[in-house]
């Protein structure tokens, strides 16, 4: 469903939820008056509520400001680089690069589109790439875009603007506009003499540094490499293609966001239009800025989900805290409303009380939420701002990117509002059905009748049957985890609910949490029961983290005076004679609803915490690992625009190289259609490379790379597996992404992406080739950072793979990989050889992700705010709960220090055991995945519990919550005894 | 003749001050003697529940003495005065104010666990008294399990387990019906009989004030001669 659409809904829905209790309130009008008066009663309490009821719209409106300032930030850098470039008529080469063609081209699609009034541009163009050497500085510079175009031509791309702000159309004949990444690597300014090498050399002079406009920044978006723009025909010299183009840039009328909306149309007529032209030329026509704003929309769209799955812990407690409140606010109205029903009020005008005064509190906590959470949504960013600086975003442009869309505030108000209505209904509904003389003596409500559980049996057999089927539908297969696994909890919740009818709750409910916290938490049992063929994401955790929660403080709370006597036997003598532990323990343990609310706001809150935590510490933990296997032991991943097939021979016969490198191996590389069987999408656009097999000895990839192995045919060991690909021709092997997925700690491929198994045949093709050649997939490995097909080479060359342009090379130990790098960019200039320092950039990958987990971790830190504030609001409502009682302990003798150690000890208990329970089982859902296969396939073998920031957590939750009831304790340590034992609420 | 145990020199207690002070208590002399019941009566709002706090250290006084043996107790710091409630008072209210989260034998162990008895003899006195009391058989039972004589007669026992100097009762009758009120009179005056406790009694009711030693009435904060 579109956002727009879906904004529709919920306004409608807000619509009619606002118009049925207009309607309502003018039905039962006194309903609505008592529930105005309660609403108004006293501002500190309404205040209080609302602060409480807030925390689930505070958390989706910031994911969802998160998710609109990140859709910004990609929409950014998308509309910077696509330009005004909205089609692109243009052949991708199997190199990768693009393929040229006749410049008459470009006349006959200019000729064929004349009169057609939705494109205002159409530019000729070379793109490709190239390396400078400034003559002035002395400093050389591989891999920059290469750009030729006639500032006549390109108006409607738009104009270059030179860091002094003069506007320039185009580069002059014998001159270049270098963009500001380019100047800042060569340290370049105007007038400087410029070299660039493409297949010939150019001696020419900086024109302008220009800046990263939407000219300037092409195709890069302002991040490296840098841009080279030279006039169209000194391109063509450079390349070496006297009177052809490679690209063919359209603009349509419009703004750059018109542009992309009719882009579609655009395309689909010069698909048709231009058909012949095409045909003959073998172009095709592509649409750069839709498809890249479409992939910035999926991008965000993957944080928006990774921020609200885990905001789903914290407004699941949220919503426990809301049960809360309104469980305490039923109790403390109790007797008021057992006054109401026998002075002939009907139990339905009760339950309207309540829906009014719901609406009241939602629609006033929802707007609070909405607003508290564009506030942290902001804060979020400014920190993911510092994040991804060393990814070379400024901190800068992402605030300018923060963004709130009405949209988001729209859904947040609406879902946050329905979420607290709906919560707040349930709640109350079950407290207006008080018996009137029990409510009225507030006498306690007695034990469920029988009827009650054969209510809940029925429930159970309900949900017992929905389980198996879904179950039976989805045990084995290749579905989303979540589904048996909810299907698992569901028989075990409907089993239990069936028993509870014939057995006692105590025993039953333990068994149903043991089961339901095994079933979640034992992935030996996923695996054996269903199998290993699953695919799960990131709700996986939230499914498994409820489960496990859950399991656990169930057999907690069917265990309290157990438990709580345990607590006693461990404080010694202590434990079982001093009245402050008896009343400080006993609350708790006889007051299970209140008990259950707290402990599973704090286990949730904590237990997301601690495994998000956990993951980051375990991903840098096995930081060696992931390098090693995304690496293959190689130091550095370089491409030539001039092959360089005895690239060793060349290093070893440099004095200065031979030092610094021990291997440097040849590959061929290019773009390719891959079809697998099964997958929707054939044919998928990858990567293929081959490296020769009878390379020298230092040389040799089948005995140097430590690429490891996911899988192999039949089992056979990595060395086998390589020399069979280096000798048997029809063998590939492919990157992780092919691998079946299955829940990962890193998320897995980010799209759609064709899987097989070990022995599966697939089609390759090179690109524009109608000569596809089949291979067998031998091995599947664990790296993806080289995403791809590795073919055996004379499979390779049998397509035309023969060009060796790519490289891995090793250095020497000890040796500096940046010095090694300008030595061998320096002595391969000509060539253009750039190198990649793949460790380096790996681990920048992965300090960006750590980065990242840490902003979560803050993230759902903010759910710490409930489980305080939920600690606060019962201790302050226990104090008014409890007046009678403290007054007459202080009668009996409790000092007011007693009164204070035994509400510090109550909710010391409360804390630690929800603290113990999530930091358990946090480490614990880490440790699952860490020991999951497909972690393990990931690098990741080492689980690495991060205990001093678990410790930390622990500790700053307890502190934040002695803070929280250091104020209602006091105020109970204070109350006069003579007032207290007299009241009555 | 039986010395005073709690003796009280012109004492006042005024809420609130300046033109809505409202004197409760208007200086009360009242010699308490060790060993008699005394009911103390009046119609509502005459200062009776003020007389009980303000004799019993509950609440403070605005002037004058309260002296209980022979100590000030209003001289006391909140600490010391909660340990002399601990050790020398025991406390009966109308709304029974017992601890609902503890059993009946657990509400009774609570004073002589604040005054530092051993568990294991606190609950063994705890027992020895419940029974005593007839409820031998609802130990285990939580307030909410008992009916009203039962919780009041749970509730004399907290307030005699630990062997009081005084014990302080506010219209421990207040809330039953006439069997129940019967019975808790007949206790209060055995409990008295066997355990020579010193009782005061507010309470309305004309039949509770007939079984006690000696009947003081109050109006307007002040015991009528």
């Amino acid at each position: 469903m579109a956002v727009s659409s879906t904004v529709a809904l919920l306004l409608l829905i807000l619509v009619v939820v606002f118009a049925v209790t207009g309607v309502l309130a003018l039905r039962h009008r006194l309903a609505f008056r008592i529930a105005m008066r309660n609403v108004r009663r006293g501002r500190v309490r309404t205040a209080l509520l609302i602060g409480g009821l807030l925390v689930a719209t505070t958390i989706v409106s910031g994911s969802l400001v998160v998710g609109d300032t990140v859709q910004q930030l990609s929409y950014h850098y998308t509309y910077l680089g696509a330009g005004y470039d909205d089609e692109a008529i243009r052949a991708l080469s199997p190199s990768g690069g693009f393929l040229y063609f006749s410049y008459s081209a470009y006349t006959e699609v200019t000729t064929a589109l004349s009169g057609y009034g939705h494109v205002t541009g159409i530019a000729p163009e070379i793109v490709d790439s190239a390396s400078a050497y400034d003559q002035h500085t002395g400093i050389p510079e591989t891999a920059l875009n290469l750009i030729g175009v006639n500032g006549n031509q390109s108006t409607a791309l738009g104009s270059f603007v030179a860091d002094n702000g003069t506007q320039i159309s185009g580069p002059a004949p014998g001159k270049v506009l270098i963009d500001d990444q380019t100047a800042s690597a060569l340290n370049a300014t105007a007038g400087d003499p410029l070299v660039l090498y493409g297949q010939t050399k150019l001696p020419l002079v900086v024109q302008a540094v220009v800046q990263e406009n939407v000219r300037g920044a092409f195709i890069t978006g302002g991040l490296s490499p840098g841009n080279v723009f030279v006039s169209l025909s000194t391109a063509q010299i450079l390349e070496n293609q006297p009177g052809k183009i490679n690209y063919i840039a359209i603009t349509n009328t419009g703004s750059q966001a018109d542009g992309a909306a009719s882009s579609s149309s655009v395309s689909a007529y010069l698909n048709s239009t231009l058909a012949p032209t095409l045909a003959s030329y073998g172009l095709t026509v592509e649409t750069p800025l839709e498809t890249s704003l479409t992939q910035a929309t999926q991008s965000s769209q993957s944080t928006l989900t990774i921020f609200l799955v885990l905001g789903l812990f914290s407004i699941v407690a949220g919503a426990m805290l809301i049960v809360g409140i309104f469980v305490m606010l039923a109790e403390e109205r109790k007797g008021e409303m057992g006054m109401l029903r026998a002075i002939g009020m009907r139990r339905r005008e009760l339950v309207y009380t309540y829906f009014f005064e719901g609406v009241a509190y939602a629609a006033g906590s929802a707007l609070a939420g909405t607003a508290l959470g564009v506030g942290i949504g902001y804060f979020l960013c400014y920190l993911a701002g510092s994040v991804l600086q060393s990814e070379g975003i400024p901190q800068s442009v992402f605030l300018q990117s923060f963004t709130v869309t009405p949209e988001s505030l729209v859904i947040a108000y609406v879902v946050g509002f329905l979420l607290t209505l709906v919560t707040v209904v349930v709640a109350c509904r079950r407290a207006s059905r008080l018996n009137i003389v029990r409510a009225i003596r507030d006498v306690p409500e007695p034990a469920p009748p029988v009827r009650t559980y054969t209510f809940l049996a029925y429930l159970g057999a309900v949900m017992l049957l929905v389980g198996a089927l879904v179950y039976a539908t989805t045990y084995r297969g290749t579905t989303d985890i979540s589904y048996p696994l909810i299907s698992g909890a569901l028989i075990i919740l409907g089993a239990g609910l069936v028993a509870a009818r014939f057995l006692k709750n105590r025993i039953v409910f333990t068994t149903v949490g043991v089961a339901l916290a095994v079933w979640a938490g034992w992935v030996p049992l996923h695996g054996f029961l269903l199998g290993t063929n699953h695919s799960g994401g990131i709700f996986v955790v939230f499914v498994e983290g409820i489960m496990m929660v859950g399991g656990t403080l169930m057999v907690l709370l069917f265990n309290a005076n157990e438990f709580a006597a345990l607590l006693r036997a461990m404080l010694g003598p202590k434990g079982q004679s001093s009245p402050v532990v008896r009343v400080a323990l006993d609350y708790p343990t006889r007051q299970p609803t209140r008990t259950a609310v707290s402990l599973t706001i704090f286990a949730l809150v904590v237990f997301t915490m601690v495994a998000t935590a956990g993951f980051g510490a375990t991903l840098q933990g096995n930081l060696n690992n992931l390098v090693a296997n995304e690496s293959g032991g190689y130091s550095f991943f370089g491409v030539s625009q001039v092959p360089l097939p005895n690239l060793w021979g060349q290093i070893e016969s440099n004095s200065t190289l031979a030092k610094e490198f021990v291997n440097a191996v040849p590959m061929a590389t290019g773009l390719v259609d891959v079809s697998v069987s099964g997958y929707a999408a054939n044919p998928y656009q990858d990567s293929v490379y081959a490296a020769p097999a009878t390379s020298p000895g230092a040389t040799d990839f089948y005995t140097t790379n430590q690429f490891a192995f996911a899988s192999t045919l039949n089992g056979t060991s990595a060395s086998a597996t390589y020399q069979e690909l280096a000798t048997t021709p029809g063998t590939a092997i492919v990157d992780n992404y092919y691998a079946p997925q299955t829940t990962s700690i890193t998320g897995g491929s980010s799209g759609p992406h064709p899987t097989l198994s070990v022995g599966a045949t697939i089609t390759v093709a090179p690109l524009l080739s109608e000569k596809p050649v089949r291979v067998t997939v031998i091995g599947i490995l664990k790296e993806t950072a080289f995403s791809g097909v590795w073919l055996n080479p004379s499979t390779a060359a049998s397509i035309g793979f023969t060009n060796l342009t790519a490289y891995f090379l090793t250095v020497a130990p000890g040796v500096s990989t940046t010095h090694a790098a300008q030595d061998a960019k320096r002595a391969f200039f000509a060539a253009g050889l750039v190198l990649f320092d793949i460790q380096s950039l790996i681990a920048i990958s992965i300090n960006t992700t750590d980065g990242f987990i840490g902003l979560l971790e803050i993230f759902v830190g903010l759910g710490l705010a409930v489980g305080i504030a939920a600690m606060g609001i019962l201790a302050l409502r226990a104090v008014v709960e409890r007046r009678r009682q403290i007054g007459m302990l202080r009668a009996m003798g409790f000092t007011q220090s007693m009164v204070l150690r035994t509400y510090f000890l109550e909710y010391t208990v409360l804390t630690l055991v929800g603290v113990a329970v999530g930091v358990v089982l946090g480490v614990l859902i880490v440790y699952n995945l860490t020991v999951s296969p497909s972690a393990t396939t990931e690098g990741i073998t080492t689980f690495v519990a991060p205990w001093a920031t678990i410790l930390e957590i622990a500790v700053i939750a307890y502190l934040l919550v002695l803070v929280a009831i250091a104020g209602p304790s006091l105020r109970a340590a204070r109350l006069p005894p003579a007032e207290a034992v007299r009241t009555t609420e | 003749m039986p010395e005073s145990v709690v003796v009280g020199r012109d004492v006042w207690k005024v809420y609130g001050s300046g033109d809505t002070a409202v004197p409760a208590l208007r200086g009360i002399n009242v010699d308490i003697l060790r060993g008699e019941i005394l009911a103390v009566m009046g119609p509502s709002g005459c200062g009776k529940t003020t007389f009980l706090n303000c004799f019993s250290g509950l609440d403070d006084i605005s002037r004058g003495q309260v002296l209980v043996e022979g100590t000030d107790i209003h001289a006391m710091p909140d600490a010391k005065k909660s340990d002399y409630r601990a050790r020398r008072t025991g406390f009966v209210f109308q709304s029974y104010n017992l601890l609902p989260i503890l059993s009946a034998e657990e509400n009774v162990e609570m004073p002589l666990l604040i005054a530092g008895r051993s568990a294991q003899e606190a609950r063994s006195d705890a027992r020895a008294i419940l029974t005593e009391m007839g409820l031998g058989d609802r130990l285990a039972h939580r307030p909410s399990e008992l009916s009203g004589g039962q919780q009041q007669r749970v509730s004399l026992a907290r307030a005699l387990v630990a062997h009081p100097a005084i014990v302080w009762a506010d219209e421990p009758t207040g809330n039953l019906d006439a069997e129940g009120s019967r019975q808790v009179t007949e206790l209060l005056r055995q409990l008295n009989r066997n355990f020579h406790q010193t009782m005061v009694v507010v309470t309305h009711d004309a039949e509770v004030a007939a079984a006690c030693d000696r009947t003081l009435h109050m109006r307007d904060g002040l015991f009528l001669a």
